[in-house]
C-alpha cells in the first residue's frame, strides 16, 4: 500500500482495520471507512473508467452522489453483479470486487479509445442521423453500438438479496444532515415534533464537520468543533430518528417522499448474509425541511476531463475527511473563494500547492488574503487553456483572459501538476424541491436557481436555498425555522459567527482557449461525453427548447442526471442564443435523485408475494386430491382433477360425462354473495336487474342479468328471496367486489331514499354444488330430514336446514342443466361438508369436477359466462336473452341504452352456436369468423368465445359472436387458421336438452 | 400520492380510495322520456379540464362511503371535500 | 355432523411478536341509520354502539367496532361453541332489527378470520405494508381502523397496548398470514 498518500489519521477512517478489495482484478488495501474512491486514490489509482462515446480515460471527479465518471460494476458473479455503482458512494469491505464499467478489454488499453481519434465524426445527434436509415437496419446498429458503448452489465439471475419497504409518518422530515439540516432537526425535535433526519452519506455533519479553517468560527469555536457539539446533543433527543446512508429518491405531492435506506452494502458478504439489503422508506411528513446543500460546479475548458482533474471540494474532502491526498503537485482553478479553502488546507498539511488560477481580476476576502500570506502563487484573470496527460494529468497550460472573458491574450504558461482542483461556484441542490412541484427563480448576481414558490408545507434552508456563507446559513435557517415551525425562538439567533466573505465574482460558462472551439474538447456532461461544441451545434441546427437540446445532445441524460454540468449547458445556450438564463428555465428534475435498484422498488412483492391469492375453505381437499389449479381473478380454483396422468382433455371428458350420467361436485365457494336487507330490497333488485323481482315468492330463486348504464351486460347470477325483505344475491367470481361497489354507489348517490343494506358474505359461506341424475339421492343421504320432492323443493327454490347442529342453506339451482343443488354452510365447516358429500356420493361414483368441466357443461346448455362470452360490448339482446329483459318495468340500470340507435342495429355482433363440419375438430377460442374468403381485405364477422368437445353430444360445440348472427341460423361460415380453413355452421346456442327435462329428472 | 381527508374516517393515504369520475351528474329520473342525444349527454359526456374540477371519490378500503372532492388538476391541490347530497360550492 | 376447521392452524412466535388465530368467534355485521336502530341494539345487547369514527365499545360479552357511519361489527369476546352455529344474539337482533326494518343484521363469523398480534414489534410489521398512520392509533386503546395491509383489506382493533386483533376476509387469510410471517422473520 502506498501509504505516502495518507496524510493524517482521520477520525472517520479506522486505520487499525485494513480492508482488502479488488479493482479490475488487482488487490488493493484501504481502511475501514474508506469509499472505493478514497481507497483507490490512496493507492494512487485515478484512472477508473472510460468515457461513454469517445472512450477517453476518466478519473474520480467528485466525492459524492454527483459523480459522473467513477461508475463501477460491483461483484464478479454474473448472476449477482450490479452495474452503475458510484465508487464515491460505495464503502469498501473485505471481499469487495469492482471493475471499470465502460472499457474493453481493459481500462488501460481500451479499443474504443479509437473513437476519440474519430471524434470529429461523432458530433451530437450522430447516432440519430446515421442509424435512422434504413429503418430495418436499426437492430444490427443497436447491437454494435451497445457493445461499443459498453454500458454496465445486468445480472443474469434473480436477485437473491432481501429488500423491504417501510411506511413512516412524521411531523417533520429533514433531508440532509449538513449544518443547516442539523440545526433544523434539533430545533424541530426540541419543540416536541416527531422528527426524521435523513443523510445520504455515512456520517452526518456535511462539509462543516471537517472544516478546519480558522476563517470560520461560531461562538469562538472552530465551526467543526461547534457542529460536533451540536451533533452530540442532537443524538440525545428522544423524538428524533436519524438515518444515514439514506438517500431521498423522490419528493411527490402531499409531502409523500421515497427514500432508499442502505443497510448492508458496506458490510462484508458474511456480515450481510440474511439481512435486508435496502429498504424503501415511504415517508409522509406533515412538514418537510429540505437541506440538501449544494453541488460544486466544475469549469468548462479544453480537455477538462483528464484523470487528476477533480472538483476542488472533493480534493479537500479526500484530504480532510479521508486523509488521502489526490496529488503531490496540486493546482486549483477557480472563479470563487472556495478553492482557496482547499488550497490552504492542503498547504497546511505540507502538501505542495503550485498555484491557484483564478478567472477573477481580484478578490480581497479574508481567505484569499490568507492564501496570499501563505505564499501561494495566484494567477488572477487567467484560465486553463489545455491539459496534458492521457491517463493521468501531468501538466496544464494557462493564459490570461481578455477583459470580456471571451478570448485569451498573452503567451502560454505551463505548470507541472498531477491534480487540478476546479471550482466553478456552487449550484443549490434544488432537485427534490422541483420534483415536489416547486417553482424556481433565477438569482442573477451569482447565477443560481433557488426555490421561489413552495407547493406544499416545506422550506429549503442552507445552501440549497442559495445561502452560501456560514453566517447566512445559520441566521436565515434560524429565521425560516421560527416561521415554518411556528415557534418563538431558536438557539441559533444570537450566535457570534465569523466567516470570510467573498468580495468579487466572475463567471464564464465556457472558458476560451487559444484554439477555436471546433478544435477543443470542453466537456459539459462527462458521463455522456457531451461537449460545449455539441450544444452549440444543436443550437445551430435550430434546436431552441432546453428540453430538445438535452435530448439531442444527451446532456444530463446519464445516470448522474447531469448534476455537474446542467447549469453550464443552460449558460452556454443562453450565451449563444443571446437570452437570459432566467428566461430559459431548466430541464425537468425527475425522480429518482440517484439511481435505485429494482429490488428496492419492488421490496418483498416478489415470488409468492407478487400477487395476492385467495383460497376456498375446501382448498386442502383439492390439493390432496391432485387438482390442477386455475387463477380466476385472485382465486386459486380447482381446474380439473387428473387421475393416473390424464391430460386436461381426458380429465374433462371423464368429469363431464360423470356429471351428466351420475353425479358431479363442484366447489362454487368463489361466487360472490351479497346479503340484501331492508324494506326496499325488492324495489332495489327491480332497479338493478333487467327482470322483475317484486313477485318472486319467498324461498324462491331467480336468475338475474345486470347491465351497465350503457346497456352492456355487467354481471349475472342467481338471487334468492330468504324472507319478505331479505335476499341473498350471487355474483360472478370475478365481479363480486365490483358489483358490491357499484350497488353501494347507486344506494349512496342516486337512490339514498331506498331502505336497503348490503353486506358481503362471500367468504362467510362455503358452497358445494352437486349435480347430475343422482344428486337428489346424495342430498337425501346427507340431509335425510329434508323433503326433496318436486312439490316441496322444486327447481329454483331454497330451503334453510341444518346438517347436525350446523345451519345450512340449500338452493336447487343449476348452471349445468342437470338436476342440482347448491349447499352453503359457514366456511369453517366447508371442508367437512365437501368430505361428507363425497362420502354420501361414493356409491354413485360422485366425481369432483373443476372449472374447465363446469365451462363445458354450461356451454352444452348455451349458458353464457360474463367476461368470456361477453366483453363489455354485448347487450342482452345481442346475447339472444331478450326473455330476461322486462318490458313492463319503467326503468332499470341500462334500460334506456337498450334502444339507442347503436344498440338496436341489426348488424351488431350476436351470440350464436357453431358446429364444425368435422365433429371431431375443436375450434380455437378467439378464432376469427369469415363469410367470404375471397373478399379483400378479408372481412371478419366475429370470433369464437367458447369451444369444447362435448362427450355428451359426441361432437365439437362452440359459442361465438357473429355480426347479424341471429338471422343467420344455418349459415355456413369459415374459420381460416394458419394451415387450413375450418367449415362451420351457425346453430342455436343451446346444444343440449332444449326442453329442460334433465333439470327435473 | 394524495392524502385524502375522508369526511367520515379522517386523513388517509390515497391507496385506500377509488376515484369515481365527475361529480354532480345526476341520473335522469325519467330516462325513457329522453332522446338519444339527451341520454348520451348523461351517459358519455364528461369534463376533463386543467384546473378546478368536481370529482366523486370512494373510501373503498375504509368506510366504503362516497363523497365529493374539488380538486385542481393542474397542481393536484384538493380544495374541498364534502359529503354526498351536499350542495357544491358556488365559487 | 360437520367438523369445524379454521383457516390458520399454526401459532407463531418471533422475538417481539406472537401471532395466533382466535376461533371460533361470533361476528355480526350491523347496519342502520336511525335513532331507533341504535337504541334497539343498545337495549338488547346492553352496550351502546360507538358513533365516533374509528372507535369501539366493549361489554363483558361483546365488543363493537365502528366501521362506517351506518355500519358496525360486533364480536364475541370469548370463544364460542364449535358444534353449533345458532347464536342467540344473532337471532335476537335479527328479529328486533332486520324483521322490523330498522336495519340489517348479518352473520359474518366466517367472513373474517381474527388474527391476534401481540408484542412490541406489532406496529413495525404493520408499517412494512400499510400506509396508515399508526402514530396516534398505537397510543389509543380501543381504536379501530379499516385499511390495507399488503394490499389486502383489513380491520384492526387495538385491544391492548401492543396487542391488536386483525380481521381479514377468510379467503385472503392464508396469503396474509404467510406475508406477516415473512415480514416477522426479518424483524
Amino acid at each position: 500500500m502506498s501509504n505516502n498518500l495518507r496524510v493524517k489519521s482521520s477520525e472517520y477512517i479506522d486505520e487499525t482495520t485494513s480492508v482488502s478489495f479488488k479493482f479490475n482484478g488487482k488487490t488493493y488495501h484501504g481502511y475501514k471507512g474508506d469509499t472505493l474512491a478514497s481507497a483507490l486514490l490512496a493507492n494512487n489509482v485515478h484512472l477508473v473508467g472510460r468515457s461513454f462515446k469517445y472512450h477517453r480515460p476518466r478519473g474520480i471527479m467528485t466525492s459524492g452522489s454527483e459523480e459522473p465518471n467513477a461508475i463501477v460494476q460491483v461483484g464478479t458473479d454474473s448472476a449477482m453483479t450490479e452495474p452503475n455503482v458510484r465508487a464515491t458512494e460505495i464503502e469498501i469491505y473485505d471481499g469487495l470486487e469492482a471493475t471499470s464499467q465502460n472499457c474493453w478489454p481493459s481500462v488501460d488499453f481500451d479499443i474504443g479509445g479509437i473513437n476519440n481519434l474519430l471524434s470529429p465524426f461523432l458530433p451530437a445527434g450522430f447516432y440519430y442521423k446515421t442509424f435512422m436509415w434504413p429503418a430495418s437496419f436499426w437492430e444490427k446498429y443497436e447491437y454494435f453500438i451497445r457493445h461499443s458503448a459498453g454500458l454496465g452489465k445486468s445480472p443474469t439471475k434473480p436477485d437473491t438479496d432481501i429488500y423491504d419497504h417501510k411506511h413512516i409518518h412524521c411531523d417533520v422530515l429533514v433531508i440532509g444532515a449538513g449544518i443547516s439540516g442539523i440545526i433544523a432537526a434539533k430545533t424541530a425535535a426540541k419543540n416536541n415534533l416527531k422528527t426524521l433526519l435523513l443523510e445520504e452519506k455515512t456520517q452526518i455533519g456535511g462539509s462543516t464537520i471537517y472544516q478546519n479553517s480558522e476563517n470560520f468560527k461560531i461562538d469562538n469555536k472552530n465551526s467543526s468543533e461547534w457542529l460536533a457539539n451540536e451533533i452530540n446533543e442532537l443524538k440525545k433527543l428522544d423524538n428524533l430518528e436519524i438515518k444515514t446512508r439514506t438517500s431521498v429518491a423522490a419528493y411527490h405531492g402531499y409531502n409523500y417522499l421515497l427514500a432508499r435506506e442502505n443497510l448492508t452494502d458496506h458490510l462484508s458478504p458474511s456480515e450481510k448474509k440474511d439481512k435486508i439489503r435496502q429498504r424503501l422508506l415511504k415517508i409522509r411528513a406533515k412538514k418537510v425541511i429540505v437541506a440538501t446543500g449544494s453541488l460544486e460546479r466544475p469549469l468548462i475548458f479544453n480537455n477538462n476531463d483528464r484523470p487528476g482533474i477533480m472538483l476542488s471540494s472533493a480534493v479537500k474532502k479526500y484530504a480532510d475527511h479521508y486523509g488521502v491526498i489526490c496529488g503531490k503537485k496540486n493546482v486549483f482553478f477557480t472563479n470563487n473563494d472556495s478553492a482557496y479553502e482547499s488550497a490552504i488546507s492542503l498547504h497546511k498539511k505540507g502538501i505542495q500547492v503550485q498555484a491557484i488560477i483564478d478567472i477573477r481580476e481580484n478578490s480581497k476576502s479574508a481567505i484569499v488574503n490568507e492564501a496570499i500570506n501563505l505564499g501561494i502563487k495566484i494567477y488572477w484573470s487567467h484560465t486553463v487553456v489545455d491539459t496534458y496527460g492521457y491517463k493521468k494529468l501531468h501538466k496544464i497550460s494557462l493564459m490570461e483572459l481578455s477583459n470580456d472573458g471571451q478570448s485569451t491574450i498573452g503567451s502560454k504558461i505551463n505548470i507541472d501538476c498531477d491534480c487540478l482542483g476546479v471550482s466553478g461556484g456552487w449550484t443549490p441542490a434544488v432537485h427534490l424541491f422541483t420534483q415536489s412541484g416547486g417553482k424556481l427563480k433565477f438569482r442573477d448576481e451569482d447565477e443560481v436557481f433557488i426555490p421561489n414558490i413552495y407547493p406544499s408545507k416545506q422550506i429549503s434552508i442552507g445552501s440549497c436555498n442559495g445561502d452560501f456563507t456560514l453566517n447566512e446559513i445559520i441566521k436565515n435557517s434560524s429565521n425560516s425555522l421560527k416561521e415554518f415551525l411556528e415557534i418563538e425562538n431558536t438557539e441559533y439567533e444570537n450566535l457570534n459567527i465569523v466567516n470570510s466573505i467573498e468580495t468579487d465574482k466572475r463567471n464564464i460558462w465556457l472558458l476560451p482557449s487559444d484554439k477555436v472551439i471546433g478544435k477543443t474538447k470542453p466537456f459539459v456532461d462527462y458521463q455522456n461525453d457531451a461537449t460545449a461544441k455539441d450544444i452549440k451545434l444543436a443550437l445551430r441546427e435550430g434546436f431552441r427548447s432546453i428540453e430538445h437540446v438535452k435530448r439531442y445532445t444527451t446532456t444530463g441524460m446519464g445516470t448522474d442526471q447531469g448534476k455537474l454540468g446542467n447549469m453550464h449547458a443552460l449558460g452556454i445556450i443562453a450565451d449563444t442564443a443571446g437570452v437570459k438564463m432566467g428566461e430559459l428555465g431548466t430541464t425537468t428534475f425527475r425522480p429518482p435523485y440517484t439511481p435505485l435498484t429494482f429490488g428496492t422498488i419492488v421490496g418483498r412483492n416478489v415470488g409468492e408475494y407478487f400477487d395476492i391469492f385467495r383460497r376456498t375453505p375446501m382448498n386442502n381437499w383439492h390439493v390432496n386430491n391432485n387438482a390442477e389449479f386455475e387463477n380466476v381473478g385472485q382465486w386459486k380454483r380447482a381446474w380439473y382433477y387428473p387421475i393416473n396422468n390424464e391430460t386436461m382433455d381426458e380429465a374433462v371428458q371423464r368429469e363431464s360425462l360423470a356429471a351428466r350420467t351420475s353425479a358431479g361436485i363442484l366447489d362454487a365457494s368463489t361466487l360472490g354473495k351479497i346479503d340484501i336487507q331492508g324494506s326496499d330490497a325488492s324495489e332495489f333488485l327491480n332497479r338493478v336487474y333487467t327482470n322483475a323481482w317484486s313477485k318472486l315468492g319467498i324461498g324462491k330463486c331467480r336468475y338475474g342479468l345486470m347491465l351497465n348504464e350503457d346497456g352492456m351486460v355487467y354481471d349475472d347470477g342467481v338471487t334468492t328471496r330468504l324472507s319478505e325483505n331479505h335476499y341473498i344475491m350471487t355474483t360472478t367470481t370475478g365481479g363480486a367486489a365490483n358489483v358490491l361497489g357499484k350497488l353501494e354507489d347507486y344506494l349512496q348517490t342516486e337512490w339514498p331514499e331506498l331502505d336497503v343494506y348490503l353486506t358481503s358474505v362471500t367468504d362467510h359461506f362455503a358452497t358445494a354444488s352437486i349435480c347430475g341424475p343422482n344428486s337428489k339421492k346424495i342430498l337425501n343421504k346427507l340431509i335425510p330430514e329434508l323433503d326433496l320432492s318436486d312439490e316441496n323443493f322444486p327447481h329454483m327454490s331454497f330451503k334453510e336446514t341444518s346438517i347436525g347442529k350446523i345451519k345450512c342453506r340449500v338452493m336447487r339451482i343449476s348452471f349445468t342443466g342437470e338436476h342440482s343443488y347448491e349447499i352453503n354452510v359457514q366456511a369453517n365447516y366447508g371442508e367437512s361438508l365437501w368430505e361428507q358429500c363425497m362420502e354420501a356420493g361414493k356409491e354413485f361414483n360422485i366425481t369432483p369436477y373443476g372449472t374447465e368441466t363446469m365451462h363445458l357443461l354450461r356451454a352444452e346448455k348455451g349458458f353464457i359466462i360474463v367476461g368470456q362470452d361477453t366483453d363489455g360490448t354485448m347487450t342482452p339482446i345481442d346475447l339472444q336473452m331478450d326473455w330476461i329483459v322486462s318490458k313492463k318495468k319503467y326503468d332499470f340500470i341500462g334500460k334506456r341504452s337498450l334502444y339507442r340507435s347503436d344498440t338496436i342495429r341489426e348488424d351488431r355482433k350476436q351470440l350464436v352456436g357453431l358446429i364444425t363440419e368435422n365433429p371431431k375438430e375443436v375450434l380455437e377460442e378467439g378464432a376469427q369468423i369469415v363469410l367470404d374468403l375471397n373478399k379483400k381485405p378479408v372481412e371478419m364477422l366475429g370470433h369464437v368465445t367458447s369451444s369444447y368437445y362435448s362427450p355428451n353430444l359426441k361432437k365439437s360445440i362452440a359459442l361465438a359472436v357473429v355480426r347479424g348472427g341471429k338471422k343467420m341460423m344455418g349459415q355456413k361460415l369459415f374459420i381460416p387458421m394458419e394451415d387450413r380453413t375450418i367449415n362451420v355452421t351457425i346453430v342455436d346456442p343451446v346444444f343440449l336438452d332444449k326442453e329442460n327435462q334433465r333439470l327435473n329428472a | 400520492m394524495f392524502l385524502i381527508n375522508c369526511p367520515f374516517c379522517g386523513e388517509r393515504d390515497q391507496s385506500e380510495f377509488k376515484a369515481g369520475g365527475e361529480a354532480h351528474i345526476e341520473r335522469p329520473k325519467q330516462p325513457t322520456e329522453l332522446s338519444d342525444d339527451q341520454w348520451a349527454e348523461y351517459l358519455f359526456m364528461r369534463k376533463n379540464i386543467k384546473g378546478v374540477q368536481f370529482e366523486r371519490w370512494n373510501h373503498a378500503h375504509g368506510c366504503r362511503k362516497w363523497f365529493n372532492m374539488v380538486r385542481d388538476t393542474s397542481n393536484d391541490e384538493i380544495k374541498l371535500i364534502y359529503k354526498m347530497g351536499e350542495k357544491p360550492p358556488t365559487e | 355432523m360437520l367438523n369445524y376447521k379454521s383457516s390458520i392452524i399454526e401459532d407463531k412466535k418471533y422475538s417481539g411478536l406472537s401471532i395466533k388465530e382466535i376461533s371460533p368467534i361470533m361476528k355480526l355485521n350491523l347496519r342502520g341509520k336511525s335513532r331507533d336502530f341504535l337504541s334497539t341494539i343498545g337495549k338488547n345487547i346492553n352496550m351502546i354502539l360507538p358513533i365516533e369514527a374509528n372507535t369501539s365499545s366493549s361489554s363483558d360479552k361483546y365488543t363493537s367496532m365502528w366501521l362506517s357511519p351506518d355500519e358496525w361489527m360486533i364480536i364475541s369476546n370469548n370463544i364460542i361453541d364449535k358444534e353449533n352455529n345458532n347464536y342467540e344474539i344473532e337471532e335476537l337482533l335479527f328479529n328486533k332489527i332486520s324483521k322490523t326494518n330498522l336495519g340489517s343484521v348479518t352473520d359474518v363469523s366466517d367472513q373474517f378470520v381474527l388474527i391476534n398480534l401481540e408484542g412490541e414489534s406489532v406496529f413495525d410489521i404493520l408499517s412494512s405494508g400499510c400506509a396508515f398512520n399508526f402514530n396516534e392509533f398505537m397510543q389509543k386503546k380501543g381504536a379501530v381502523t379499516q385499511t390495507l395491509l399488503a394490499q389486502v383489506d383489513i380491520i384492526i382493533h387495538h385491544k391492548e397496548i401492543n396487542n391488536i386483533n386483525l380481521f381479514v376476509r377468510r379467503s385472503f387469510s392464508e396469503h396474509l398470514m404467510s406475508w406477516i410471517n415473512d415480514a416477522a422473520s426479518r424483524l
